[in-house]
């Protein structure tokens, strides 16, 4: 196998606590080791900054939904489109790109490890067939079990067991990766035509309630000791006041896990709206970080929302249902049989718009209010937010007041009013953006000890140099020099391989797939649980038995097994 | 200034040519190496085009370019046209006009499909028949024609005016299927017969002086009025779509 050395290279890797050390870094069949003799390649750094490989824990890249977001978009196909050239398929696409755009789009970023946000089970086939077709990241996938028929019911008999042995058995079913609950139960009561407002609503037709819903799979997947804690898209995204309904939530969720949390909230920007209408709408971003300040069982993204033309894609299908009855625009939704649901519409967010420009200011409010790095992670909850494209001017502007202030100018003049955003001057330094782009999302995706986030001895080579020199800049006034360095890497390194050089790809694939198997006793084995079986005879369209996606769906998998403690 | 461009034979026809290089603007350089592309080939313009410029100028609404022979798979002339007048004398193909902002296309024979696609000025004179989704919007956009005039003398395919948001196109024949579907704004006249006209519009006024077949039944009836000495029913909608579009008709039938 191949060595590699990388010399004179700025690391930061907050992990092991170096900050912009000059130091050279050895690698050896896909691993950081201590040394090398006889490298196969150098590479000279020159100072440059050089990171672990990027880790986006929380975007749409791949599966149904995002599928189904460009056949909805053919205009968007349009856009961005790029030629075939040597080792590059030809792309096309700017918020929906092509499996190929999104891969090589990260792969300049410097990103190499994604988390797919969302994946229903019963379409888990097509997820892993994109998968294999992204080639330069190792992906992953959050499976839905916000309205899971099985995991509600065992819900609503307080058998905690149970819902840990469903997770466990679907996860190995389907290859997914952690558990991911999206309004829950608002998306059963949407396959009714209903909703649910807040976690003490009722489910309807289920006699349980969403708080049920999160506080039982918290502690069964505790239980199973799985790498990952639940992830959540907490209940009524998106309208104004719903930031009450996330402190409830935050409320409730125990302090369960030493190693990491316990509670993964996604895309909060979405969900610390005030106000009562939209024409009183303002930010919550104060209240919801003094709480989340508070609560160390607990990491989130920011979600953060960037002006410009994108598409919204969930499983949170009521909302996004209501997103058409305000933008009436083209819109899809879909139900998921036993499981989930979802929608999709296209949107621009205005600088004009006054509801945009708060959206906007939340986000970075969120980021700068809270005090740990480690439980603040960039994202957009691409695309929702923004096509991931835009993460070097979310970086910019977190390291640079004088940004913010210059962008603030051009937004809706009423904005000041409803936010806190110009008050902050905190400016975001290299370390913890290191911290917040790969080192916090791979300790809360609970994948340190599997190589990610980090280059220490052992680690999986995944390292990206950008054409940045850290002690020459200072990124709060020269903020341009930021955006830039950080929009291209010089070298992307993926398992030990250059995979991306000065934004051209220069591999054809260097992937896997990480998923998660939790191994659990006899007796909780699901394949021979007759009323788990019959759930499939009776309402899924798919027998148990042709249920489980097949090994040949996962060509390059990466198994992480737990044992589980029931 | 006049710049004569004739047809080549060539030995497979039916292959499609896209010359969106044929903008009057581009010829005010003589010397100019202009391109078309036959699929991934890339060829000069003089590999499918015999030129012959006649006087001088230096302003591009001074140049009339004339197509002569078989142009009838030449596809994108004219795109983004600004100035100038282009005379097609025969058949032309898909896309003439896309986005053209001013200038005048004059087509002696039929055009293709997506004739003045999302145009935004100027005129376009079709005297033949055009074919489907003239003045529409491309796949998935929300806009079709934003301004200017098209005038075709014979008939059109089917989603004409489709995504139309301002401008005016006129028909003298027949239109075919799903006319003016969500318009959302300017004035669709269809002279003869249409079917399934308007579904799902949100502003605008359409006419129809022949009949409708399958009448959209989400359309107010609002009775009948004179316009021009012409009698119509006059309906609003697409209720459906809370569209505020009229939509004036002198004969129709719902489906039965």
């Amino acid at each position: 196998m191949s060595k590699l050395l990388i010399k004179n290279a700025c690391v930061i890797d907050p992990i092991n606590g170096i900050d912009r050390e000059i130091m050279d870094l050895c690698v050896s069949d896909g691993k950081i080791v201590e040394s090398v003799t006889n490298p196969d390649e150098v590479i000279d750094a020159a100072g440059r900054l050089t990171l672990p490989g990027g880790v986006d824990s929380h975007t749409h890249i791949c599966g149904t939904k995002v599928n189904f977001g460009r056949y909805m978009s053919p205009e968007d196909m349009r856009a961005g489109r790029t030629a075939r050239r040597s080792h590059m398929h030809a792309t096309s696409g700017y918020c929906v790109p092509t499996t190929y755009g999104n891969s090589y789009r990260y792969a300049k970023l410097g990103y190499t490890t994604l988390l797919e946000g969302a994946m229903a089970p019963l379409e888990a086939r097509h997820t892993h067939e994109e998968f294999n077709y992204t080639p330069l990241q190792d992906t992953m996938a959050n499976t839905l079990f916000d309205g899971n028929w099985a995991v509600m019911e065992a819900v609503r008999e307080k058998d905690y067991k149970r819902i840990a042995a469903i997770i466990a058995w679907t996860l190995t079913a389907v290859k997914g990766f952690a558990v991911k609950l999206t309004n829950p139960g608002g998306t059963e009561a949407w396959g009714f035509g209903e909703d649910v407002t807040c976690i003490f609503d009722q489910v309807p037709h289920w006699e349980i309630t969403p708080a049920e819903i999160i506080t039982s799979m918290i502690k069964a997947n505790e239980m199973l000791n799985l790498p990952h804690s639940v992830h959540l898209h907490c209940n009524s995204l998106g309208t104004p006041g719903n930031y009450q309904c996330t402190l409830d939530t935050y409320n409730l969720i125990p302090d369960l896990n030493d190693k990491r949390q316990s509670l993964y909230s996604t895309h909060v920007q979405f969900h610390s709206y005030g106000g009562s209408s939209w024409s009183d709408f303002c930010s919550k971003a104060e209240d919801i970080t003094k709480s989340l300040n508070s609560k160390p069982q607990i990491v989130f993204d920011i979600g953060q929302v960037m002006f410009g033309k994108t598409m919204t894609m969930t499983a949170d299908g009521p909302m996004e249902f209501n997103l058409y009855r305000l933008h009436h625009n083209k819109w899809s939704n879909h139900d998921v049989e036993l499981e989930t649901s979802s929608g999709i519409i296209p949107v621009f967010y205005r600088r004009q718009s006054l509801v945009n420009s708060i959206m906007w200011s939340i986000g970075l409010e969120l980021a700068l209010l809270t005090d740990d790095p480690w439980r603040c992670c960039i994202a957009t909850d691409n695309p929702n937010g923004a096509p991931f494209v835009k993460y070097p001017e979310i970086y910019g502007l977190l390291m640079s007041k004088r940004y913010r202030d210059n962008e603030f100018e051009t937004i809706h003049p009423k904005t000041g009013s409803r936010v806190v955003l110009p008050a902050l001057d905190r400016e975001i330094d290299w370390y913890e953006l290191a911290v917040m782009t790969r080192a916090a999302q791979a300790r809360a995706l609970g994948l340190v000890e599997h190589g990610k986030g980090h280059l220490g001895i052992g680690a999986d080579a995944d390292i990206a140099i950008f054409p940045l020199l850290p002690d020459t800049i200072d990124p709060g006034v020269d903020y341009e020099a930021i955006i830039s360095g950080f929009s291209g890497t010089n070298y992307t390194i993926k398992g030990g391989k250059v995979v991306c050089k000065d934004g051209e790809c220069t591999v054809d694939t260097a992937k896997s797939t990480i998923w998660s198997k939790a191994n659990v006793p006899e007796e909780y084995n699901m394949t021979h649980d007759e009323r788990f079986r019959k759930l499939f005879d009776q309402y899924y369209t798919v027998r148990m038995s042709n249920y489980p996606v097949q090994d040949e769906y996962v060509p390059s998998g990466y198994c992480i097994e737990s044992e589980a403690d029931l | 200034m006049k710049v004569i461009l004739e047809v080549k034979t060539r030995k497979k026809p039916n292959l499609p040519i896209e010359a969106e290089s044929i903008v009057p603007k581009n010829f005010l350089d003589h010397d100019a190496d202009l391109k078309v592309w036959k699929g991934n080939k890339k060829l000069s313009l003089d590999e499918v085009f015999t030129k012959r410029v006649e006087g001088t100028t230096s302003y591009a609404d001074k140049v009339e370019v004339v197509i002569r022979g078989d142009s009838s798979r030449i596809k994108r002339v004219g795109e983004y046209m600004a100035a100038g007048k282009i005379t097609i004398e025969n058949d032309i193909g898909m896309h003439c006009g896309n986005f053209m902002s001013g200038g005048e296309i004059v087509i002696k024979g039929n055009a293709g499909s997506w004739l003045g696609r999302e145009m935004q000025g100027g005129r376009i004179l079709c005297e033949g028949d055009a074919g489907d989704f003239c003045g529409a919007g491309y796949r998935g956009e929300k806009k079709g024609m934003v301004g200017g005039m098209i005038h075709v003398m014979g008939d059109v395919g089917d989603f004409t005016a489709e995504t139309l948001a301002g401008g005016t196109i006129i028909v003298e024949g027949n239109a075919g299927d799903l006319s003016g579907v969500d318009m959302r704004g300017g004035t669709l006249v269809i002279m003869g017969d249409s079917s399934r006209v308007c579904g799902n519009m949100k502003k605008g006024e359409a006419y129809v002086h022949g009949m409708v077949r399958e009448m959209i039944p989400t359309f107010r009836n609002e009775g009948n009025v004179e316009v021009d000495k012409t009698v119509y029913t006059k309906f609003t909608g697409d209720i459906a779509n809370r569209g505020k579009g009229t939509l004036y008709v002198k004969h129709f039938e719902y489906m039965r």
